[in-house]
């Protein structure tokens, strides 16, 4: 075929082969694989190839399954509740009320500068039995003997994770908030409204987009999370990803751990979809 | 208060820092009137409106709306509604719940309310596009949401901030008599800030002409043309040319002057002006001055000249005449009755003036 890449549909082809094989290799093929896994059994020995439902009547039946899964999609939206409610107020703030706003942007990426890792265990510090928080609410007299309640449950999980997002909410909120025209601002109140009616009928569903993108990138990886839950949920915080973790190691049931993996996906997929549609019609009746 | 007046500004002052933005503005504006402020562009016109619209407090001085002061009145209880520049068009409603968006706040029926939007809405000819979204909207119907928007709360003052400055030139001239048509029909009194004289011209009673944030005249548009209180106010409006003069005597109204270029002319003492000297300025509008290539019959002062340079505009021809003795060209518009240009470049031509032509501009070291 001469000249195939002067067509306009040859160049194209050219110019996005790279990206597609790169987006083919490292997405689609694992998630084929996954799939396939999924379809397997793991005998005591070896894989079985033949292919059957085994899996996702096991996934189905299992009310150890359905309990972590609940409970993940459950911590994950707590998780971006927090997330999202505490970054409202900082990215209003820094896009209405301060002139410094690199600056704040960049004291609000400070906690990337170090590991993740590192941050967890710093809040198992700060919670644990003998933790800086405790110790500080002892020797001000404020408690007798240690709280239990702070670490190795779901509080800690969700807690850790919040502070861990946290940019995550703030900087598509700010941008949300950033681009709205002041003068829309100025016609609500010219039209009437205090400033709380003016948040609430012009600046909240301005910024609908903001928060769904915020949302979408805490919950989503939420959900799969299993460093957090394992090193601050104790037993009580377990979440899905804890499950599928055991099944790809210590059970080496892989066709199992595929098949959670793949549950988990649709579940999460679900959850967002509805969340963004109930988001965007709820932003849509204010008026 | 008179009851005649619906805004009274009296010694506000307006201060960014160490800028002074408005300094020492004095206005009342009647009922029903259209109002225009006009002036180059970082005068404070927006400044002027928006403390008036409340989005801006006053240093000093203060300002009252139908006779209450509005010193402790926040700007979204203000008897007054605004059109914004940039119109403001809330990109999240349709037309119709951006025109209802004040009203929702009134405790209206939803009857009472749709009635309102319909009737607004109708008034700007945009009858029926309640649910066309925000950014469907063309510039021009864009603007006639904002002024639906904001007039539909029936207000006692509508403040419009440069309300045609984004629109085409043909859509503006349209838009012009449309809104000068609605604000007699609703009989609303319209503060219009603008820094196009034309429009300025056009569409108002009145117009507060403001430089470097205070007001040098206020006056009817034909006053303001004709009785220009200083130079830089004669030159902002309309085309003017300045000569210098000697007054020679006066008394009854008048004075006679000596015309750089002209001669000894008689003319009205302009009550505009504040301080008159015997080294006067004078102008005469380009449209006033006589071209022939013969010396006119029937003029008050003569000057013979050189065309050195013809501009054709369409509905007129400008020519601009240098002439032994003045420092400047003088430029003379010529109405385009027969399609045709009498005069070319290096002509030597006559200009005539008469004596009621000649405006009094005051103390040349006053300017
Ligand atoms: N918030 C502000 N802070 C500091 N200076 C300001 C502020 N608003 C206006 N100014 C200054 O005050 C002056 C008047 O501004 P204003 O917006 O009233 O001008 P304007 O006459 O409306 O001009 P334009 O025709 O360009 O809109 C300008 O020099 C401007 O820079
Ligand atoms: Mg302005």
């Amino acid at each position: 075929m001469p000249g195939v890449l002067k067509t306009e549909t040859g160049k194209g082809l050219a110019l996005s082969a790279p990206a597609s094989l790169y987006v083919g290799l490292l997405v689609a093929a694992p998630l084929a694989i996954l799939v396939a896994y999924s379809f397997w059994t793991q005998t005591y020995v070896a894989i079985d190839k033949t292919l059957t439902w085994a899996n996702y009547i096991e996934a189905a039946t299992d009310p150890l399954v359905r309990h972590l899964m609940l409970r993940s999609i459950l911590i994950a939206g707590a998780v971006t509740l927090a997330t999202v409610a505490l970054a409202y107020p900082i990215a209003y703030f820094i896009a209405f009320r301060t002139q410094k706003k690199t600056l704040w942007l960049l004291l609000i990426t400070i906690p990337f500068w170090s590991s993740y890792l590192l941050r967890v265990f710093s809040w198992k510090l700060i919670l644990g039995f003998n933790g800086v928080m405790n110790s500080a609410l002892l020797t001000t007299g404020a408690i007798d003997e240690p709280l239990t309640f702070l670490l190795y449950n779901e509080f800690a999980v969700v807690l850790t994770l919040a502070h861990a997002w946290a940019p995550f909410a703030i900087l598509p909120i700010y941008v949300s908030l950033q681009k709205i025209d002041r003068a829309y601002l100025e016609a609500a109140t010219d039209l009437g409204c205090n400033r709380l009616e003016r948040f609430f009928r012009v600046t909240l569903p301005l910024t609908v987009p903001g928060i769904i993108a915020a949302s979408l990138i805490i919950f989503i990886p939420t959900v799969g999370d299993y460093v957090t839950p394992s090193l601050v949920g104790g037993s009580q915080g377990k979440m899905i990803a804890n499950l599928m973790q055991v099944q790809f190691g210590a059970a080496n049931n892989w066709p199992l751990g595929a098949t959670l993996s793949l549950v988990a996906m649709a579940s999460v997929g679900a959850v967002a979809i509805g969340f963004v549609v109930i988001t965007t019609a709820l932003g849509r009746r204010i008026r | 208060m008179s009851d005649q007046n619906i805004i009274e500004i009296s010694g506000v002052e307006k201060r960014f820092g160490t800028f002074t933005a408005v300094s020492d503005l004095n206005l009342d504006l009647k009922k029903g009137e259209f109002f225009s402020l006009l002036g180059p562009s970082g005068c404070g016109k927006t400044t002027a409106l928006r403390m008036i619209a409340g989005f801006q407090d006053n240093d000093k001085g203060s300002i009252s709306i139908d006779g209450q002061d509005m010193a402790d009145i926040p700007a979204n209880k203000r008897p007054a509604n605004m059109v914004f520049q940039s119109y403001a068009i809330f990109p999240h409603l349709n037309v119709g719940d951006n025109v209802a968006f004040g009203l929702r706040k009134l405790g209206l029926s939803k009857a009472e309310i749709k009635t309102r939007v319909a009737e607004a809405l109708g008034m700007v000819e945009l009858g029926g596009l309640e649910t066309r979204k925000a950014d469907e909207l063309s510039g021009g119907q864009r603007q006639r949401v904002a002024l639906a928007r904001a007039l539909v709360m029936r207000p006692k003052v509508l403040l419009l901030d440069e309300p045609l400055s984004a629109l085409d030139k043909n859509l503006r001239e349209a838009m012009q008599l449309e809104m000068r048509r609605l604000q007699q029909k609703l009989g609303i009194t319209f503060v219009m800030v603008t820094h196009d004289q034309y429009e300025a011209m056009t569409m108002s009673d009145r117009i507060g002409v403001m430089f470097a944030g205070k007001l040098a005249q206020v006056d009817r548009p034909d006053v303001l043309y004709a009785r220009p209180c200083n130079r830089q106010v004669a030159s902002f409006i309309g085309g003017m040319n300045f000569l210098q003069a000697r007054m020679v005597g006066d008394g009854g109204g008048q004075m006679d002057v000596d015309v750089q270029g002209f001669g000894k002319l008689t003319i009205g003492v302009n009550p505009n002006v504040e301080i008159h000297d015997t080294d006067l300025l004078v102008g005469v509008r380009p449209e006033q001055l006589e071209i022939g290539a013969e010396k006119p019959d029937g003029y008050d002062g003569y000057l013979q000249g050189e065309v050195s340079d013809v501009a054709f505009y369409g509905e007129s021809v400008h020519y601009h005449i240098r002439a032994a003795g003045l420092d400047e060209t003088l430029a003379v518009a010529v109405p385009n009755y027969f399609h045709t240009v009498d005069h070319q470049r290096g002509d030597t031509v006559w200009l005539g003036v008469q004596n009621a032509s000649v405006i009094d501009l005051g103390a040349r070291e006053h300017q």
